[in-house]
Order: structure tokens, then C-alpha cells, then sequence
């Protein structure tokens, strides 16, 4: 399967021969160093290898277009319920440089004892299933090709099936996963013998597939009101899931810590942050990092989600980290939109690019608060240990509520969550091996028959799907009517006929998102904005952020509703798009003909670099082809323009127009015009305007023969300036 | 029930440990969490479960909706702790037939006085 940026990612091809398709690798991949660290105008001392395809950041055209990568694998977290969905939203994310896309499973997954199959709809997550994992598998393989960049694909092995699922996941090429009986223990309810038993078989499968492993530590600083102070518990945490997994034959190499910082502003964040942080990675040297952003303190604003999340990854660059993952900036008002997905990645790639380097040239101080800080930590983490121990050990102490107190340790609340050691889903569900107990399988944990002969253990039967793959038996659909094929009908016949709708999460939804200042006090304010939305035409309108500007002043609103409406593509009045001239072509006619321009950004208005962009040699402008360009500079009065254009018997002006306050912007173009007409010279001057809120159409409108707008470039200028003026000599 | 509350008395609790380098400091650390770790893994290495041994039967070419009946099966006659894969391995060399013929006949009703 081949994609095309140009073409949408063809969902009937992804499902096509699903029983058939192979992952073409197993386990983790790291993100590669560039070897030339020059990149445009600039040097790097952490940037890894360059997308083939991809969406560089906003500003990045004012560099040549650079896209540099950061060091860290990015993570973004995709579930809409609906994979066909999800996989789109994955290539965009790709685009903007997530590799390690998280796809979280839908509520009660944990509860189920034994594996899904199909393509069931999920809530709040996909019931991750063979079918789901080999067809976002098969995707992510196109996609990966298309961006360039291995990309890992990771969901949870966590639940009353874990076994089962690590094998699933090995069999079909899944690359990172969350594994950590304490999830089960104290989320989940999920009895803790079988969690841990079945936790040893599931991490000997995933190490052996090469699956790196994520815990499920920050689960604890999700749920704690104050998170910072279960920061002792959350060594402990760690330290029992990595000494379980290294019990288990687990590499620290795939053993990834995942650690949150626990606080967001106001609270003075990276001072309480940078501590635990520090001692983590002390502690825990010769492991990876999953730095995860806050999500504790996250409401629905999603300009303030994302301070707090750029300063979360400050906090992994201050440190270190081998995952940066990323929280959609909405995930504190609804299940995350397509958007929100890249506008998370883009905050982290923007943030660590913007870092480059900071650790050359500053370094922690070691003779302060902090050194202090990691010690007491430490200290507390250990004394936590001791009262495990003397408590009778892990499953007495989870019985006697250690866990998950909002005290800082040794602080005790008496709130922790306790869980009775002979409870939960699945107790009396563990089994003692017999003596004569045997697996003959591959990647399988303890005592075994099968496991002091020579050779596999499963070599008495020509090999177990682990080696060879043509033995698992693939399963389609259980429900004809609850599955992809069904889901798909409709939107696939939209696609066909050319229909468009808008969306944020699944095809067709129809959702739209307006933001509305109401000047009035707030509960006012909040009902008119309501009302002004289904004015608007938006169906089951809701306010989804709320922001007080003043008590009497007014707030802002973001309101999200449904526009049931839809677009026909082969109706909407689209400009063929411009034919450019060669680049040959355009300096063969201009040389030569010593064509004088005249240039300059007019009134009031000292922005420059936009014309710089399109006139100077050095950036790729026209003046390349062989153009006399007369650049007059800032803030140039119309009326000076035109004299400079007399002077040198220019046959083009090209204006700049950044400032629109009381659309000067138009003004200066309908003065330029008029002037122009006054003085003789219209018929013979080609007049350009440019600037980032200008259009052709607006431009035009105003008395210009054209007009260019953000992004233009020196040969599209070139292109027109030479159709133009070959007319006028016709 | 749930720890009894009480105040946060880390300096009189950690008189044993403020004369410890930071290296001795982690290494307590570690030691205490092998400690924890040790019975907590050796009940995995001699124990199993129904999911465990689903796993196995998958890895052995059987599907999720058969090793779940197989189990389920085995687990109702208590038969668990023998391993799922080592009864349909021997039954299968037993009668030189395959593990997927052991396990359609097992689903049948058939073989299930050959367990052991």
C-alpha cells in the first residue's frame, strides 16, 4: 500500500486482505541523530534524521521551509471509538511529527476476560482487536513510508486478558505498550495475585518481541487531589512494576518509566516539579523516560493546558526523556478532536526545537534547594519501601490502604485505596502449576517442562506463531451489523459523491466550534452566546470553555454545536489554480530588457522581511531573474513611490501592507491607484500589492492588478509581473 | 480499611538514613524493592491462569474464541494446572493426529477421558 500527499488514505484499501497482511518489523524504534547538523540558516546539537513529508511549523517559512526534528520520540494519545477514524487522524499527526501514537481502548476492556474480535464501536477508546491492530498496523506502515520515520504504534496490556493481549501484540507488530499489574490492583480492582502472575508471562512476551514497556505509575498523580504529594509513592510505584519486569526478563532498555510532573500553575510548578523529577532519574538511571504532561490540573481553557504543558516539557529538556508524550490541549472537555492532536504535537516539537541545545550552555545548581529537595524525596520514597515491608509485604500493604494516600508520605490520610488480596474481578482465578506442568510455547514465564530441553519448546509441533506466523488464526467480524464495513457505507458514499461536511472527530459529525465575546456580565453573556449560536444555525450549541474577562465587562465563549449542513465539492466556486511561468522562461524575457521596480512598504508600517521574501536575491526573490529592483524601504509615503517610479522609469510597483488597523491597508492601495491615474502613469506601471491579510481579490478590489498574500512566493510574483508585461507590449 | 492518619514525622523517621551516601541510599532503595519483588514473582513462576494458558493455546495456532471454550473447559474440570498446551500437545502425539484436530475434537466433546 503506497500513499500519495495529494490523495486521501483509502480506507477500502487498508481493509482489503487484512487476513493476509504481515508487520514488516517487530519492536521499539528510536528516532535516528542527523549527521549534518546544519540545517537552513541555523546548526543543531540535538536534531534527528528529516521527514520525507511533513508540515513544518508556522513560522518555519521565514527559514527556508526548515522542518528540523527534535531528539525525543513524540507520543500522541488517538481514540475516537471508531479506528476507520482514528487512522486518518494518525497520518495527520504523523505529518507534524508524532512516532509513537497511543491508542487508548475503550471503557471496559480491562473487565473483559479473554480477547474482542471484529471492529466493534468503542466509547472513549477502540476495543482493540486483531482485526483494529492489523489494519492500523497495515496503515501506519503506509504512513510511515510517506513521512519517512518509523512510526511505533502502542495500547495496553493491561486488564483481565493481558497474556493474551502481549501476544497479541507480538504476533501483529505492536511496538510500545503499558504493562503494570499495580494498574489493575488500584484502578481496575482486578485481583492482585492474578494480575501479578499474569503480569510475569505478559512482560517475558513483550521482551522478547522487543516491545518497550510503559508503567502506569502517573495513574497515582491523576487521581490525588494533591498531586505533589504522593510524589513518594510514585518511586515506589515505579520501582515495584521495573523490579517486577527485570524479575521477569525484561532488558532496562525496554523498561520505560511513565512519569508525570504533578503540578501546573499557579502553583510554582517547576520548583516543585524539578525535584522529583531530578531524584526520578537518579534513581532510576539506566531506564527510559515517558515524560507525560499534566493532566491533573487541566481545565476546559486549552491556551492555558498548553503553558502548562510547555512548561512539562521544559521540565524534560531541564532533565531528560526518550518519549516526550503530549495531552490534547482539550482533553479537559471532551474526548480529544482531530485538530487538538496536532496542535499537542506541535506544542512539544515547537518547545524542544526552541530548546535546542539549552543544556550546553546552563546546568542545574547542585549547591541549593534542589540537591536538598532530591535527598528528602529519596528519603521518603525509601521510608515508604520500609513500611511496605513491615507491613507484611505488597499485597498486605495495598490491603492496609498504603497506597494512594493524599498524605506525603510518611504523612498518612487514612484515604488510600485498599483492596482485599482475595478480591476483585478474578479472584480464585490462579492456579498452582503441577509438577508435570508444561507450555510448549515460546516467550512463556516459569516453571515449564517444556523450558531445560534442547532446542524450542515448541519445536514438537514445527513451531508456536511466534515463529511462525502463518499458524494464528486471523477472525473477521462476530457482529454483522456492529462493524467497520456497516460504519462505513455512508461516508464512503459522501467521499464518492463529493460531499463534504465539517468534522473533529468521526466522519459526518458535523461539529463547529465558534468563539464569541458577549460584553455583558456572565450568566448573560453565557445565555446569549447560546442563543447567538443557534442563530447561527448550530444544532445541540454548548458552551465548552468559558473565560471571564470581567465581572461586568464581559466573557468569551467557545461554543461547539452541529452544522448540519453539507458541500458539494464540485459546486464551490473554485479559481483554477495559476499556471507559473518556468523559472528559465521568466529570466529569459527579463534579461535584457532592463526592467526597473520599484518597491517599498508604504505608511506608517516598518514590517520588511515579507518583502525582503520576495525581492532579495538571497531569499529565492525576483531579483534573481534579472529585475532592477529599487527597494525604498519603511514607512514610504504613495506619493514617493510614484516619484522614484517617474525618476527610473520602473514598470512595476510593488507595495507592502502589514498594518490594517482602520483599513489603512486598502486605503494605501486605492491611493497608490488613483495617484497613479492622476499623474499618466497607470496605463504603463504594473501596480503589486502584498501583505499577510491581502488576497488578489481584495487587492484587485482596490485598484490593483494583483495582489499576494501570506506564503507567496519571489517566482509566483515573477510569473505574473512577466505574463503582465509581455500583454502590455502585445 | 485504610492506614491510620498521622502527621508528617519524616524528621524523626529518618534518622537511620541521613547518614547515607546517595549511592547507599539507592542501593537501600533497590534492595528493599527486591525484597518486595521476590515472593510476589515467585508465585507467577509456579502459578498460571485461565488467560495465561489462552495465551499459550493462542501461540500454539488456536483462535481467542476456541482457547477461550478450550479453557474454560479445561479450568471446569481442573485441569489448569497441568497447562492447556502440554494436554492438546500430548493428546495430539498420542494419537498422531494435529494440535488443531485435538483441539475441533476437544471442542466436540470428544478426548476429554484421555486428559490428564
Amino acid at each position: 500500500m503506497k500513499l500519495s500527499p495529494d490523495k486521501k488514505l483509502d480506507l477500502r484499501e487498508v481493509l482489503e486482505g487484512l487476513e493476509h497482511y504481515r508487520p514488516r518489523r517487530t519492536g521499539w524504534r528510536w528516532r535516528r541523530r542527523r549527521d549534518d547538523p546544519a540545517l537552513g540558516p541555523f546548526v543543531y546539537r540535538e536534531a534527528t534524521e528529516d521527514l520525507a513529508h511533513s508540515v513544518p511549523l508556522p513560522a518555519a517559512h521565514y527559514f527556508g521551509d526548515i522542518d528540523p526534528q527534535c531528539d525525543m520520540v513524540i507520543t500522541t494519545e488517538i481514540a475516537s471509538g471508531r479506528f476507520e477514524d482514528d487512522l486518518r487522524r494518525m497520518r495527520m499527526a504523523a505529518w507534524h511529527g508524532a512516532d509513537h501514537i497511543m491508542v487508548i481502548r475503550t471503557t471496559g476492556q480491562s473487565h473483559i476476560d479473554g480477547l474482542i474480535e471484529g471492529t466493534p464501536e468503542g466509547v472513549g477508546g477502540i476495543p482493540v482487536t486483531r482485526k483494529q491492530i492489523r489494519a492500523t498496523r497495515k496503515a501506519l506502515d503506509a504512513i510511515e513510508d510517506e513521512v519517512g520515520r518509523p512510526i511505533n504504534l502502542h495500547s495496553y496490556v493491561s486488564g483481565l486478558a493481558g497474556p493474551e493481549m502481549a501476544v497479541l501484540f507480538a504476533e501483529e507488530g505492536v511496538n510500545g505498550a503499558h504493562q503494570d499489574p499495580q494498574y489493575n490492583v488500584l484502578y481496575r480492582d482486578i485481583n492482585m495475585h492474578r494480575s501479578f502472575v499474569d503480569a510475569a508471562e505478559a512482560k517475558k512476551i513483550l521482551a522478547d518481541a522487543g516491545i518497550l514497556q510503559l508503567d502506569g505509575a502517573h495513574n497515582a498523580n491523576a487521581t490525588a487531589k494533591q498531586a505533589w504529594k504522593v510524589t513518594p509513592e510514585l518511586f515506589v510505584q515505579h520501582a515495584v512494576n521495573t523490579g517486577y519486569s527485570r524479575a521477569a526478563g525484561m532488558p532496562a532498555g525496554l523498561i520505560a518509566l511513565s512519569t508525570v510532573p504533578p503540578t501546573a500553575p499557579p502553583a510554582p510548578k517547576l520548583r516543585l516539579d524539578l525535584p522529583y523529577a531530578v531524584a526520578l532519574r537518579e534513581l532510576f538511571s539506566g531506564y527510559r523516560f515517558r515524560a507525560q504532561q499534566n493532566t491533573r490540573y487541566m481545565e476546559s481553557d486549552t491556551q492555558e493546558a498548553t503553558v502548562t504543558h510547555v512548561l512539562d516539557t521544559l521540565l524534560s529538556r531541564l532533565t531528560s526523556a526518550d518519549i516526550q508524550s503530549t495531552i490534547t490541549p482539550d482533553e479537559g472537555r471532551n474526548i480529544p478532536w482531530h485538530y487538538n492532536n496536532v496542535a499537542g504535537v506541535d506544542a512539544a516539537r515547537q518547545t524542544l526545537m526552541g530548546l535546542d541545545g539549552l543544556m550546553d550552555m546552563i546546568e542545574l545548581r547542585q549547591d541549593g534547594p534542589l540537591r536538598q529537595q532530591v535527598r528528602e524525596l529519596k528519603e521518603r520514597a525509601v521510608l515508604f519501601l520500609e513500611g511496605l515491608v513491615a507491613n507484611g509485604g505488597y499485597y498486605a500493604a495495598v490491603a492496609d490502604g498504603q497506597f494512594v494516600d493524599q498524605g506525603y508520605f510518611p504523612e498518612r490520610r487514612g484515604d488510600g485505596i485498599a483492596r482485599d488480596p482475595d478480591g476483585g474481578d478474578g479472584a480464585g482465578s490462579v492456579v498452582a502449576r503441577a509438577p508435570g506442568y508444561g507450555a510448549p510455547v515460546c516467550s512463556h514465564f516459569g516453571v515449564n517442562v517444556y523450558a531445560g530441553r534442547s532446542g524450542k519448546p515448541c519445536a514438537d509441533y514445527g513451531g508456536c506463531t511466534l515463529c511462525d506466523p502463518d499458524k494464528i488464526q486471523y477472525v473477521d467480524e462476530l457482529d454483522a451489523e456492529d462493524n467497520v464495513e456497516q460504519r462505513l457505507r455512508e461516508p464512503l458514499a459522501e467521499r464518492a459523491a463529493g460531499v463534504l461536511r465539517p468534522e473533529v472527530e468521526k466522519h459526518g459529525d458535523g461539529i463547529v466550534c465558534v468563539t464569541l465575546l458577549v460584553p455583558e456580565r456572565a450568566e448573560v453573556a453565557e445565555a446569549a452566546a447560546l442563543e447567538m449560536a443557534r442563530h447561527m444555525g448550530l444544532a445541540n450549541a454548548e458552551v465548552i470553555s468559558r473565560r471571564l474577562l470581567h465581572p461586568a465587562e464581559g466573557s468569551v465563549f467557545e461554543v461547539k454545536g452541529r452544522l448540519d449542513i453539507t458541500v458539494r465539492i464540485d459546486a464551490l466556486p473554485m479559481k483554477p489554480a495559476e499556471a507559473l511561468l518556468d523559472d528559465a522562461d521568466i529570466e529569459a524575457w527579463v534579461r535584457g530588457r532592463d526592467i526597473h521596480l520599484v518597491a517599498a512598504t508604504v505608511g506608517e508600517d516598518e514590517h520588511s522581511v515579507g518583502l525582503h521574501e520576495i525581492l532579495d536575491i538571497k531569499h529565492g526573490g525576483i531579483e534573481r531573474y534579472g529585475f532592477h529592483c529599487h527597494d525604498l524601504g519603511t514607512s514610504v509615503s504613495v506619493e514617493r513611490l510614484l516619484d522614484a517610479a517617474e525618476q527610473s522609469r520602473a514598470r512595476a510597483i510593488l507595495i507592502s501592507t502589514i498594518v490594517t488597523h482602520g483599513d489603512v491597508h486598502k486605503r494605501h492601495m486605492r491611493q497608490l491607484h488613483a495617484l497613479a491615474q492622476q499623474r499618466g502613469l497607470r496605463r504603463r506601471l504594473v501596480l503589486i500589492a502584498g501583505g499577510t491579510q491581502i488576497s488578489d481579490e481584495l487587492a484587485r478590489a482596490c485598484g490593483m492588478d494583483a495582489g499576494f498574500g501570506r506564503g507567496t512566493t519571489g517566482r509566483q510574483v515573477a510569473s505574473f509581473l512577466v505574463t503582465r508585461l509581455r500583454a502590455l507590449e502585445a | 480499611m485504610s492506614c491510620e492518619p498521622r502527621p508528617d514525622d519524616f524528621e524523626s523517621r529518618r534518622q537511620h538514613l541521613k547518614a547515607l551516601s546517595d549511592a547507599e541510599l539507592s542501593e537501600r532503595f533497590w534492595a528493599l524493592v527486591d525484597q518486595i519483588v521476590a515472593p510476589l514473582i515467585e508465585e507467577a513462576r509456579t502459578h498460571t491462569t485461565p488467560s495465561i494458558e489462552r495465551s499459550v493455546l493462542l501461540r500454539m495456532g488456536f483462535s481467542s474464541l476456541e482457547a477461550g471454550q478450550l479453557v474454560e473447559r479445561m479450568q471446569a474440570r481442573g485441569l489448569l494446572g497441568e497447562g492447556a498446551g502440554r494436554l492438546v500437545l500430548e493428546l495430539a502425539n498420542a494419537k498422531g493426529i494435529t494440535l488443531r484436530e485435538v483441539g475441533s475434537g476437544l471442542l466436540a466433546g470428544r478426548y476429554w477421558n484421555e486428559l490428564s
